[in-house]
């Protein structure tokens, strides 16, 4: 054999159940020396149970198609792997293996007339029907791919520049390291197995359950009659079963389609009216311009919450169609989790949002009384306070009286007339809360977003105060650079960018120098105004990241993934991880005594073993909450550098940061493009109908769950799988 | 005395399967088995004194019932129970010149530094333990820490190569083993944390060569003992 250096590979489930009977070991083989044990038949034949594999007698009366198993699993057939407990006097292939359980053992002994080392892999089954499942890769909670094409299309800004500059220096540096292997091993088959093990595990447990539902169809079994007792019992149950189901089919045929239709007519129209107000949302008068859902907090709510209305049905579907097949099959894990966090979030927002709004309803006067006194206190006499504070000589600085006025009586005229414009608003208030209370019944997103914009609109003055003061800063500070490049006789060269020495005359430089002075000596005025203001917009902001990180938090909270990691870790897999197991009481399970390791002949012959056991590691609380370190990194990668804050200390505007950017974390949970009105239609018409019953039939040979009750409604269908001789699932009972 | 420079050892059951060790942690001797009793108890007496002292200072009340800790545990009521016991520290001597003695202190300050001794009592780690297992035909897992063990999983398909690099750290060259990763950007390097010496870094390349890939023999790695 041409890879065979001697080393078997078990893998072996730890849950299997031990019994010292003679059985035959069946299971995947997927290379010579690497097999995947299923299941022990027991008390069987291993030539019958070869030809029963062959003939597909084990895999029969399953509930979906058969190829799926071997289409996921990387195997064209189940295989017999080898013998357990038979005596060492049968002749068996030399490669199959000889396993010896028992009872009394923790680890089952293995041995292999090929072998000459033996790796056995102990593995806990995940149980598929609670979702359990491993997997090499951490599960993704967020909707992945989408955000690279975010990126391209902005314009990648400085930080970001920088990083990726950094990321590509480190590239090459590790391209360099990769040089030194000189030649690229090709991998052996058995590690090309691993992903494919992956998925065997995560069949592993509803395999063996298929298999030993099927056994006894292995040889020949005498068939037992039922009894006049039973056939009565059974008489009784089938009569109470014909009328229930007589009574669901009913229900099935006339009630339910209509109901269905009408449900999905309400959705078809929610979804028009839900295209209609997106596009609204999302128009822009020229490509490039900020759209509505850019500028305004509630409308970017609003658009979310529509994009998840039109998402929620298409999940659903996808969802409901995981019921068709497999329960083993994983891929549609994440999205269910996706889907009811995002459920489960509408549902909790909006219960919040009736506790507040009822809250802010009640007591509309009385918040609209404290809304404007808290506007009248900071945003006027606060601000008003403090700019008749820097007309006099605030801190015992010596400012430029007169400059200081002029500033400052502006200021105060345009604050007077803000003020009056509050005035006329504030009969208007307790209506405002009033709506904004009322909106919070769509969740308490809404009025947290309401708020946020109502705080950006009320504060304007101070937004355009910044601005103004601003540029007036930028512009003496600029004057000041230049003139100070002139008192030195220098100048600045635009066309290569550098400082040249100038002759100027003598005027010239008079006046300049006459200019610096003064400008000079008015500067620290302008900046007292300047930071005031500055401070007054900081501290704007900061509020309205508050109100953003809240949305945040009700948007896109882990709530569901949380949950399932405190209830069951199995069904958040992050990757999968070995623990060598000590191989002393190993040895001692080998040759069940230490005594009997001297004597025992098969002793020195057994290969050398080691005992791993595979493990799901469950994903770390770090990568449940990953985007908002992210979002928390970009922030204060773009707030805190250097380069903001020199802009803040020179007057220059600080850009907001991209509100793609910072929302890429409320959007992650949604398709980057949502499915259009007629993918829609077709989705949510292409449900399977549901499944009509058929009343029980008693089937010669069959015992117990195919005959009786188990066909009952409210049971979940159990019996199906009794008749369905063909192997095909049970759609066909609806037509 | 507690702990030692990194040394290794060797777990080989079978030829293909290894599992390399660094650790500081010295071999067990007697009196370093009752040094570690006499710190434990140490680390158990101060997470006690710090939580009674947030005890009395914040949420001291007399138990409600005069029943006795053993008939509380009982009737399975755990926070009487708990109550009851702060309670008698509280009033016993040492808990008494404990409260005593902090009394100066403002509420704030106290909540701070009792969490935080808490924090350290509970969690700060004598030993640095680093390990590498080998596992031909699957891959090798590296797994750094003792209370929550940080594994990663890296499969043989993914494994470029396997090599020594050297680097400067502070005044110091080291050389340390790191993993190239096919498809990943970074390097993985193994012992992270401890970084051992040159001569350990090259017992486990060797041993890792040997172990992992097929048909290169084995080298290296002498079983179950200290290099």
């Amino acid at each position: 054999m041409p890879e065979n250096d001697g080393l078997m590979r078990v893998f072996w489930p730890a849950d299997l159940p031990r019994s010292d009977l003679k059985g035959v070991v069946v299971g995947w083989r997927n290379s010579a020396l690497d097999v995947f044990v299923l299941t022990i038949l027991e008390e069987v034949d291993p030539r019958n149970v070869e030809t029963a594999l062959k003939l597909g007698t084990l895999t029969r009366y399953a509930p979906h198609p058969v190829n799926r198993i071997y289409e996921l699993c990387g195997q064209s057939s189940l295989h017999v792997l080898g013998l357990s407990n038979h005596p060492e006097s049968v002749e068996v292939d030399p490669s199959w293996i000889r396993v010896t359980t028992g009872s009394g053992r923790k680890v089952p002994a293995v041995t292999c007339a090929r072998a000459s080392s033996i790796q056995i892999i102990l593995f806990d089954r995940p149980l598929p029907g609670r979702m359990q499942y491993i997997s090499l890769n951490p599960i993704a909670l967020a909707l992945g791919d989408k955000h690279g094409n975010f990126r391209n299309e902005s314009i990648e800004e400085e930080e970001e520049k920088e990083e990726r500059l950094k990321q590509e220096k480190k590239k090459q540096l590790v391209e360099k390291l990769k040089q030194h292997s000189v030649f690229k091993r090709s991998p052996s088959p058995k590690e090309k197995a691993l992903a494919k093990v992956v998925n065997q595990i995560n069949w592993a447990w509803e395999l063996e359950k298929l298999l030993q539902k099927n056994v006894g169809r292995i040889g020949t079994r005498p068939r037992r009659a039922l009894s006049v007792s039973e056939r009565v019992v059974e008489s009784a149950t089938t009569l109470r079963d014909i009328a229930m189901v007589w009574l669901w089919n009913l229900m099935t045929i006339y009630v339910l389609p209509v109901i269905k239709k009408l449900f999905v007519l309400g959705l078809m129209a929610h979804r028009v009216a839900a295209e209609v107000l997106l596009t609204v949302l999302e128009w822009r008068a020229r490509p490039g311009y900020a759209a509505l859902k850019d500028i305004s907090a509630t409308a970017q709510q609003v658009e979310i919450r529509l994009q998840q209305f039109c998402y929620w049905p298409m999940q659903y579907v996808t969802l409901r169609l995981r019921k068709n097949d497999w329960e083993s099959v994983t891929t549609s894990h994440p999205d269910y989790i996706r889907f009811y966090n995002s459920l489960w979030l509408v549902a909790n927002d909006v219960i919040i949002g009736i506790a507040l709004g009822s809250y802010i309803i009640d007591n509309a006067d009385w918040v609209a009384g404290e809304i404007s006194d808290l506007l009248s206190r900071y945003t006027v006499e606060a601000l008003q306070s403090s700019i008749s504070w820097l007309m006099g000589w605030p801190a015992g600085l010596k400012l430029n009286g007169e400059l200081a006025e002029f500033l400052g009586d502006l200021f105060l005229w345009v604050i007077e007339y803000w003020s009056s414009c509050i005035e006329t608003l504030r009969p208007v208030l307790p209506h405002l809360i009033w709506f904004i209370g009322f909106s919070s019944f769509a969740g308490a997103s809404m009025p947290i977003a309401l708020f946020s914009d109502l705080l950006s609109i009320l504060t304007i003055h101070i937004y355009s105060f910044y601005m103004a003061s601003a540029r007036i800063y930028h512009w003496q500070l600029n004057i000041l650079i230049s003139l100070f490049h002139l008192f030195r006789g220098k100048k600045h060269n635009v066309l290569r960018n550098r400082i040249d020495s100038c002759d100027y005359d003598l005027d010239q430089l008079l006046v300049g120098t006459i200019l610096f002075t003064l400008l000079f000596f008015l500067l620290p005025t302008v900046v007292v105004f300047y930071l005031n203001f500055a401070f007054a917009r900081m501290a704007i902001i900061s509020l309205k990241a508050g109100f953003d990180t809240i949305l945040s938090f009700l948007n896109h909270f882990p709530l569901f993934a949380l949950m399932l990691r405190i209830k069951d870790p199995g069904r958040l897999p992050g990757g999968i991880r070995f623990e060598l197991r000590d191989t002393k009481d190993f040895r001692y399970a080998v040759n069940d005594s230490p005594s009997s390791s001297s004597t025992s002949p098969s002793s020195s012959s057994s290969p050398s073993t080691s005992i791993i056991q595979l493990k799901s590691i469950p994903l770390t609380f770090k990568a449940m909450f990953h985007q908002y370190f992210q979002m928390g990194h970009r922030i204060r990668k773009h707030y805190l550098s250097p380069r903001v804050v020199l802009a803040l200390l020179t007057g220059k505007f600080v850009p907001p940061l991209n509100r793609k950017n910072l929302y890429s974390l409320q959007y992650s949970m949604l398709p980057a493009r949502r499915a259009g009105i007629l993918d829609m239609w077709d989705a949510v018409n292409s449900l399977p109908a549901p499944k009509r019953k058929v009343g029980p039939v008693w089937v010669p040979g069959m015992s117990g769950p195919f005959s009786g009750g188990g066909s009952f409604p409210g049971t979940g269908f159990n019996g199906s799988g009794g008749y369905n001789r063909d192997g095909l699932s049970g759609r066909r009972f609806g037509r | 005395m507690l702990t030692t420079t990194p040394h290794l050892y060797v777990r080989r059951p079978s030829p293909t399967t290894a599992e390399f060790t660094v650790t500081t942690c010295p071999p067990l001797t007697l009196p370093l088995r009752l040094a570690l009793i006499f710190i434990f108890l140490l680390r158990v007496s101060t997470i006690t004194a710090a939580l009674t002292t947030i005890y009395a200072r914040f949420f001291l009340s007399s138990p409600t019932t005069n029943s006795s800790p053993l008939s509380l545990l009982i009737q399975g009521e755990i926070f009487p129970l708990i109550t009851h016991l702060l309670y008698t520290l509280h009033t016993s001597s040492p808990g008494q010149f404990l409260s005593n003695n902090l009394c100066p202190i403002p509420s704030w300050v106290l909540l701070l530094s009792s969490s935080a001794v808490i924090y350290f009592a509970f969690f700060v780690q004598l030993y640095t333990t680093e390990s590498l297992l080998v596992l031909r035909g699957l891959g090798i897992q590296i797994s750094t820490g003792g209370w929550g063990r940080k594994t990663r999983f890296i499969p043989t398909e993914k494994i470029r190569d396997i090599l020594i690099n050297e680097a400067f750290r502070g005044f110091e060259v080291r050389y340390y083993l790191i993993v190239l990763v096919e498809g990943e950007e970074d390097v993985v390097v193994v012992f992270p944390r401890l970084l051992p010496r040159k001569k350990i870094v090259e017992a486990v390349w060797r041993g890792v060569r040997g172990c992992l890939f097929e048909g290169e023999g084995t080298v290296g790695g002498r079983k179950d003992g200290h290099v």
